[in-house]
């Protein structure tokens, strides 16, 4: 997007409405609530009590990112249509969080969880297992963070054309992020997501409106022209391609819903029928959003045959630029539009952060370090670790390490490793502490080997559903052999929570 | 809790099957490879019928949401409306 030349001062200015903005509904989300910076759950739960609008919301704008724009439709320009798989991978997330979501609402509220850990250290009672899953979900969320921040200054200078240098754009915009963060925590997190999430929604519509403008109306017209000119992209993928398809339906579906900060959307719910009403409208949505970008990359093989990969990587910028050029009404909306991908890169950095600090709140600092430390100090740990990690993460993005900068691309790989823990936990009772541990470990290490040797897929699986699978087998055949469960290591009490008796 | 009003997706093992099915059904591994003609509403054929049934999973994921989760909703919103009566 270096060449967008469309924006400039107005760019600014709509971006400093969108700061603007924020910063407001941050501020009135933290006022007169003197709870919030005292209790765990209060800060990073906004209390549970995220009614239907928050939540759709906040579920919407986290899950969808910018990057869901400005990467996916370069990725359907050059794969063709076989990147349809965009949709239905967002879509099984729901079924997924079906598996486990209904369950683990309830006893998420009978115990008071705040993170994901919470809910490992309550069934599994080990050090081992929490310390590790605490490493891979923090790292994975870090990983995730530094992508998002590395997206909002390539967003931002290619808007501004360029008057706003990558580096500042960065500075500004996190610390925007950072004050209503500070300010009202989670309530400010899922106020600003109603906010950024509309503004991502109504500009995919307008964009994909201006591409078909540009192509005549007629997307039948753009098939036609890619089966003369590129009939690869259009014909029925070879079986690898469908293979790594399911292996992405695998890896997205599992690594996705369990995400810490997914995770805690369920924890925030206020109720069972908001949660549910918000995961009903959510499988909705990959249709009009990942949907309409997927045709947005069709329609640029037309508009602009023959990119290559770094090219492509350009494609939502040149489309602005032409699609600004037909009328004042789409210079605007292109501006706004872009406001709204570095809105949407916000939404989702902010929501990675909060759930970084509250894992270092609650669980770093609040079970290993001071367990005996007041509440409000907790969250204060967390706030300024949080700051400490948003800048160290920065110093990567722009030094980036030489050779090692392979294993700050892992982040699925890795984080999908808690899956087995935490959902066989809910339903299998023989499933016990050391298999799980021992399979969370050998997953990773396989998972991130077979990623940074190259090897991303084997024959079109991902290397980290095939870790999964080695961390399934151990878990399962490792429970069988070992005497040790449920029934003996959880309490009377903790048992009938978990059978939803209590 | 009465048991009899529950409703757990993970105790039914139609909705696990069917939504196995209609994964496999997206992922156009049943089609000839390199197969284009004929295009429906411009897309190719494959790519139509694998947008069919990915617009039916969100349905459907849709509808289990909405009808077959329920475990303590009813407890959630009697206590949610006692306590509007106490407050109003």
């Amino acid at each position: 997007m270096d060449n967008l030349t469309f924006a400039g001062m107005d760019g600014i200015i709509i971006l400093s409405v969108f700061a603007i903005v924020m910063l407001v509904i941050g501020y009135y989300s933290g006022k007169g609530d003197t709870n919030l910076h005292h209790s765990l759950s209060g800060y990073y739960l906004a209390g549970r009590n995220l009614g239907f609008i928050a939540l759709f919301f906040t579920l919407y704008a986290t899950q969808y990112s910018g990057n869901t724009i400005v990467g996916y439709a370069p990725t359907g320009y050059r794969t063709g249509f076989s990147w349809l798989q965009s949709i239905s991978f967002m879509t099984i997330i729901i079924g997924i969080y079906l598996l486990f979501a209904p369950r683990l609402y309830v006893v998420s509220k009978r115990r008071n969880f705040v993170t994901p850990t919470d809910w490992l250290e309550f069934r599994f009672k080990s050090k081992a297992v929490t310390l590790l899953s605490i490493f891979l979900m923090l790292w994975g969320l870090g990983n995730y963070l530094l992508e998002q921040l590395v997206a909002i200054g390539q967003a931002v200078a290619g808007m501004t054309g360029g008057t706003i240098p990558y580096e500042i754009a960065v500075v500004v915009f996190v610390l925007v992020m950072l004050a209503y963060e500070w300010m009202g925590g989670m309530k400010a997190v899922a106020f600003t997501d109603v906010m950024q999430g509309i503004v991502l929604m109504i500009g995919i519509f307008v964009f994909l409106a201006g591409a078909l403008y540009l192509v005549g109306g007629n997307f039948a017209e753009v098939t036609r022209y890619i089966a003369d000119n590129e009939p690869a992209k259009l014909g029925v993928p070879p079986m690898e391609v469908s293979v790594n398809w399911f292996s992405m339906l695998v890896l997205v579906g599992l690594g996705a819903s369990i995400y810490p900060h997914a995770v805690q959307r369920i924890y925030s719910a206020e109720s069972e029928r908001t949660l549910k009403k918000s995961f009903a409208r959510m499988a909705w949505m990959p249709p009009i959003t990942t949907g309409l970008v997927f045709v947005v990359g069709i329609i640029g093989i037309m508009l602009f045959p023959g990119l290559d990969t770094a090219g492509s990587e350009q494609l939502v910028g040149l489309m602005a630029n032409k699609i600004a050029a037909i009328n004042g009404f789409y210079y605007w909306m292109m501006i706004i539009f872009f406001g709204g991908i570095v809105a949407a890169i916000i939404s989702t950095a902010d929501s990675v952060l909060l759930s970084f600090s509250s894992m270092l709140s609650n669980d770093v600092y609040g079970k290993f370090v001071n367990p005996g430390a007041t509440e409000h100090k907790k969250v204060m740990v967390g706030k300024i670790g949080g700051i400490i990690a948003i800048f160290f993460l920065l110093m990567i993005a722009w030094n980036p390490p030489g050779t090692l900068y392979q294993i700050f691309v892992l982040k699925f790989e890795l984080l999908v490793q808690v899956f087995p823990a935490f959902v066989l936990g809910l339903y299998w009772k023989r499933l016990a502490a050391k298999p799980v541990f021992w399979g969370m470990l050998i997953g990773a290490i396989v998972a991130g080997l077979l990623t940074l040797t190259g090897y991303k897929t084997v024959f079109g699986i991902h290397g980290g559903v095939i870790g999964l699978t080695i961390n399934f087998v151990v878990c399962i055949v490792g429970s069988m052999l070992v005497t040790v469960s449920a029934e003996k290591s959880l309490k009377k009490d903790e048992l009938a929570v978990l059978e939803l008796e209590a | 809790m009465k048991t009899k009003s529950v409703k757990e997706p993970i105790r039914k093992k139609w909705i696990w099957i069917l939504l196995f099915i209609n994964a496999v059904l997206i992922v156009p591994w049943y089609f000839p490879k390199g197969a284009v003609e004929p295009f429906v509403f411009g897309f190719p054929l494959w790519a139509f019928i694998s947008t069919f049934f990915t617009l039916i999973m969100g349905a459907y994921l849709s509808w289990l949401c909405i009808s077959q989760w329920n475990i303590v909703e009813e407890e959630e919103e009697n206590a949610k409306r006692k306590e509007d009566v106490k407050h109003g």
